[in-house]
């Protein structure tokens, strides 16, 4: 099938995204072209559109996406896929800060690293990190897998909720509020289940599960021990 | 939200020209105001000098008393004012003088006269050029396009903590200490602690902006026998706040970010050069195909980026 090229260079972000959509509606690829980090290319994408972005992209990359596939060649800047409800985004090169940032749902999967905050109040979905996730990942996740391959940054997982952050290899410090436990074969096979369709899948991983330790969550004020030893 | 960058070149260029772009591809950060210093080639004796005048009816005065002050410190303009004005209330100037004596003596005499006049930077080598507008505009009124230099700062300001005022722009000269300028993304949330007690050591600040602040307390802290490197470490757990600043001499730029990796910074360095930015499509307006970003996003970072042999001083 034949594709559609769109060229962004230095013209109106929102005239490019409304020939994104357009092009959407054909089924047929899409392909954007010299898009030099620019912010907001291909957000609030119906179901359905399969888009390569050529190179890098600047802020908020796919954000609100609702059921489209993204592949982004290169990097991208701030909250790639902010709260996307459905669909799949891959990056090629590294995420920067706040890395599907309030998602719903989908799958976010970017091959190098990501900045501070990766997963920050997610609400569902998957983010699967082939690199290590930055600086305070995972705060306040309310829902949802962080999976990081590599490693992560200082104060992981500070603050979560009910989201979960996997992380196989060297996590620098944890945050504030957070077990970490040892997961079962159920719940592992569970992760491989994610990382199976990336062909990410390798069963002599050592993962590290963390999850809330609930002292800030049901925090008494009554009884405010729990929450000063934190 | 403001937008900063930083350009290093490796040899005396258009860097004029290249802070414009950086600035011009940021002015969605803040269009308020827009600034740049500018670092050339060093003069032997002397300084330039970049200021303000805050009332036109009184420019031949205002001058007249300010050259006074130099006067009594033994120096003199060397070379003849050039006055930048337009419909705007305040209007700019640029001229070269000959060495006061003490210098930060003289430049305490004439800040006595700030509520009329002000100096925005005295150096050997740098000059800071600021005013209300977006980076063209700047740029097209002050002749920024034109200046060639081996590094500078630019900065697009959205005025938070301040007044939209030309002077309260950025970037900030680190008075009295010549050929140090700072430009700032962030909030400093102890500002008026850390200003009283600078404050009460002698140094003035002329606006209400924080950013002031850290030029002035970078520059203390090297006065008092610490490395760049080592005040711009101590930074990180001295100042309070979410920021990610950078400030210049005339050997290089340094960097400095807070513990809560709040503000971002990218980077590209190729063939020796160096561009930095607030965002990855400034700095890929100077190195136009894809080469690679270093992003700095992580918390409680430093450095330095030297002038011509970078590598070793980084």
């Amino acid at each position: 099938m034949s594709e559609i090229v769109i060229e962004v260079g230095k013209r109106h972000i929102r005239e490019i995204n409304e020939e994104i959509q357009e092009a959407s509606k054909t089924g047929k690829p899409i392909r954007i072209v010299n898009t030099l980090s620019r912010h907001n290319l291909g957000v609030g994408l119906p179901d359905g559109a399969d888009l390569t972005f050529e190179g890098s992209v600047g802020y908020y990359c796919g954000g609100l996406n609702t059921g489209s596939k993204l592949t982004i060649e290169r990097n991208c800047g701030w909250a790639v896929g902010e709260g996307m409800a459905k669909g799949h985004i891959t990056v090629g090169g590294r995420a920067g800060m706040s890395c599907g940032a309030a998602m719903i749902g989908g799958t976010i999967h970017v091959k190098g690293d990501t900045g501070p905050r990766c997963g920050v109040a997610m609400k569902g979905g998957n983010i699967v990190v082939e690199g290590k996730i930055g600086y305070q990942s995972g705060f306040m996740a309310h829902s949802g897998k962080i999976i990081a391959l590599g490693g992560a940054g200082e104060s992981c997982a500070d603050a979560l909720w009910e989201g979960e952050v996997w992380v196989a290899g060297p996590v620098e410090s944890l945050g504030v509020d957070v077990n970490v436990i040892e997961p079962t074969a159920e719940e592992v096979a569970e992760v491989d289940a994610i990382l199976e369709p990336l062909g990410l899948v390798d069963t002599s991983r050592d993962w590290r599960k963390m999850v809330s330790g609930q002292r800030l969550w049901y925090f008494e004020a009554r009884d405010a021990s729990a929450w000063l030893m934190i | 939200m403001c937008g900063i960058a930083g350009r290093i070149l490796n040899a005396p260029g258009a860097v004029g020209r290249d802070l414009v772009a950086l600035m011009d591809a940021q002015e969605h950060r803040g269009a308020d105001s827009t600034g740049f210093a500018v670092y050339s080639t060093p003069l032997d004796k002397g300084y330039v000098l970049r200021g303000m005048g805050f009332s036109k009816a009184r420019i031949d005065a205002d001058l007249e008393t300010f050259r006074a002050t130099l006067k009594e410190h033994g120096a003199d303009f060397t070379s003849e004012p050039v006055i930048v004005s337009d419909t705007s209330k305040h209007y700019s100037f640029r001229m070269e003088i000959s060495d006061p004596k003490n210098l930060q003596a003289w430049v305490a005499d004439a800040d006595e006269l700030s509520g009329h006049i002000e100096i925005q930077s005295c150096g050997r080598s740098l000059e800071i050029i600021k005013d209300v507008g977006g980076a063209t505009q700047v740029s097209e009124k002050h002749k920024v396009h034109d200046m060639i230099g081996t590094h500078g700062l630019g900065h697009a300001r959205l005025a938070t903590e301040s007044s939209v005022l030309p002077n309260a722009s950025h970037p900030f000269w680190a008075r009295p200490f010549s050929d140090v300028a700072i430009v700032h993304n962030g909030q400093i949330t102890d500002y008026y602690t850390q200003r009283d007690r600078l404050r009460r050591e002698g140094y003035r600040f002329l606006t209400e902006n924080d950013s002031e602040l850290i030029a002035v307390w970078v520059s203390d802290q090297m006065k008092q026998g610490l490395s760049m490197e080592q005040a711009l470490k101590k930074s990180i757990n001295s100042i309070d706040g979410v920021f990610t600043f950078m400030i210049a001499t005339p050997d290089g730029i340094g960097y400095a970010k807070d513990r809560f990796a709040m503000k971002p910074l990218v980077v590209i360095e190729q063939m020796g050069e160096l561009a930095a930015a607030t965002e990855e499509q400034a700095v890929r307006t100077v190195f136009a195909d894809e080469c690679d970003v270093i992003n700095y996003d992580g918390p409680s970072q430093f450095g330095i980026w030297g002038v011509g042999n970078r590598s070793m001083a980084a």
